[in-house]
């Protein structure tokens, strides 16, 4: 499936969406005379990008580190929760219901909290990703690790392994593809948790831009930096599915 | 893996979570007493109690109204991804052309769009379930479509020999066999909705559980900001935790859910 749908006919019939796209949005903005508030047109976006360059580079910079700094945490602390919990069955027992209760809640919500404890600065937008990016790989993780054939844990069980071992050499191997799956997904997240964290209070950062330029009323710079922020998220996840790909080479 | 395991592993999971979360309460209450946190820093939850039964009216308001914004954008989510999913699955060309624009479209983030959607729809419980709705959509049209593509190609054939017609095939073969799939997603997307409905009422508004999210923050009111996660926690569990009890009686067959 994921082969044939990187097909040539794909990418093309896919470029002209594109293309519809923005021939339809350019066409309607000049042929309705919309005003910017309601929709500004492309070319006066890329066009005030250009402008901005410098107020938007250092504000994505600024994002993308703290997107990035909590994707790195959450995962791991997601992933070492998992192998904990799936050492200890009594412990994951009691803890799993729980842990699927806490991750219905939206984890917007404790946004303000988080600032509250965490301060202004990029701590508190770290923390949000951190935590929203750890549920949704903890849970997969959890999950990929119980994937692992029995018989081939019998089988290394009866060559002596430890539990240690068998996590190590095969559960965790067995678990990648969920782990995996469950982070490209986190990234696009992780950027929406920090942006969404940083228009509640920064000192800058792509949010930060956004709930400024809406005080404003400036919307071509708002949607400026939402095409930086897409241009950003789509690179991030084109790097992990491109890692992904090599990581998990059997697939 | 039968069924009967399953079954009754219900009632037990779900008693298990009720335990664990008023164990997790009493520990945190006995904690917070015994360390003496201050409860600008950590408040015990019988002082949330004691401030949601202080006002409950707001909470009550908040939670109901956040409940319909989420359930509108939800059910619109949910159509329209269906939908999305069934002409994508139909039309070949439809999804090669549109498809990748969707995909680029869940890279934005939402919230971005917040300020813009307000200004859209004015500041009408609509501008917020139209937030829900986007966060909604996208999930349920990308599992719909992959459950539609699983269809076995022999039964498809053996209904079509009857004389089934296109619409009879839909309806009878294809979307129960995509069911277990859309469920998946309708149960993610039922968290999601939910955080639209939160952030769409950060962009202004009087009444909802992201307005006592906000306010609270702003006043610095620790208790407040609690009792107000809770309540959104309350909110996100029993609707996600409706969801997966519709999944199961809905999609029996399939027991190893």
């Amino acid at each position: 499936m994921k082969s044939r749908s990187w097909q040539s006919a794909d990418v093309y019939w896919g470029v002209a969406g594109a293309v519809l796209l923005v021939v339809l949005w350019e066409g309607a903005v000049r042929a309705f005379d919309l005003p910017a508030y309601i929709l500004p047109g492309i070319l006066e976006i890329l066009v005030s990008m250009v402008d901005l360059q410098s107020t938007l580079m250092d504000a994505t910079w600024m994002t993308v580190m703290e997107a990035v700094s909590g994707y790195v945490i959450g995962s791991a602390c997601g992933i070492l929760l998992a192998v904990i919990l799936t050492l200890i069955p009594t412990l994951k027992r009691w803890c799993l219901p729980a842990a699927i209760a806490i991750n219905s809640v939206p984890v917007v919500a404790y946004a303000p909290l988080v600032l509250l404890w965490f301060g202004m600065g990029a701590e508190s937008k770290i923390v949000m990703v951190s935590l929203a990016v750890g549920f949704t790989v903890f849970l997969s993780a959890l999950t990929g690790l119980d994937q692992a054939n029995r018989k081939s844990i019998d089988l290394l069980r009866s060559f002596g392994a430890n539990p240690l071992m068998i996590i190590w050499r095969l559960k965790l191997p067995a678990a990648l593809p969920l782990i995996a799956s469950a982070m490209r997904v986190s990234t696009t997240r992780s950027m929406i948790v920090a942006i969404v964290t940083e228009m509640l209070g920064a000192y800058g950062g792509l949010g930060w831009v956004i709930y400024q330029a809406t005080l404003q009323i400036d919307f071509v710079q708002v949607w400026a930096a939402i095409f930086a922020a897409s241009l950003v998220s789509l690179i991030f996840f084109g790097a992990v599915s491109m890692i992904e790909r090599k990581v998990i080479f059997w697939r | 893996m039968t069924s009967t395991h399953a079954l009754s592993d219900l009632p037990r999971a779900a008693l298990r979570g009720v335990l664990g979360v008023a164990i997790v309460g009493l520990i945190w209450e006995a904690l917070v007493w015994a360390l003496n946190v201050p409860s600008h820093t950590m408040p015990r939850p019988s002082q949330m109690a004691s401030a949601v039964a202080a006002t409950p009216d707001a909470y009550l308001s908040g939670f109901l109204r956040t409940l319909v914004e989420t359930l509108i954008g939800f059910a619109a989510g949910a159509i329209v991804g269906i939908g999305n999913g069934v002409l994508f699955s139909k039309f070949t060309r439809l999804r090669q052309m549109v498809f990748p624009l969707f995909v680029v479209s869940q890279t934005i983030p939402v919230i971005a769009f917040g300020a813009l959607v307000v200004l859209w729809f004015g500041n009408t419980m609509l501008a917020k379930s139209v937030i829900a709705f986007y966060l909604t959509f996208f999930p349920v049209t990308v599992n719909t479509l992959v459950g539609l593509q699983a269809v076995n190609p022999k039964q498809e054939a053996l209904l079509r020999s009857f004389g089934a017609s296109r619409w009879q095939m839909l309806i009878r073969l294809q979307l129960p066999t995509a069911l277990p799939q859309i469920f998946v997603a309708l149960r993610l997307a039922s968290t999601l909705s939910l955080v639209g409905a939160i952030v769409g009422e950060w962009f202004g508004d009087t009444t909802g559980l992201g307005v006592l999210l906000l306010q609270a923050m702003y006043n610095e009111n620790m208790v407040g900001l609690w009792a107000a996660i809770l309540a959104s926690a309350l909110l996100g569990t029993t609707f996600y935790g409706l969801m997966a009890l519709i999944e199961r009686t809905c999609v029996f067959w399939r027991n190893d859910l």
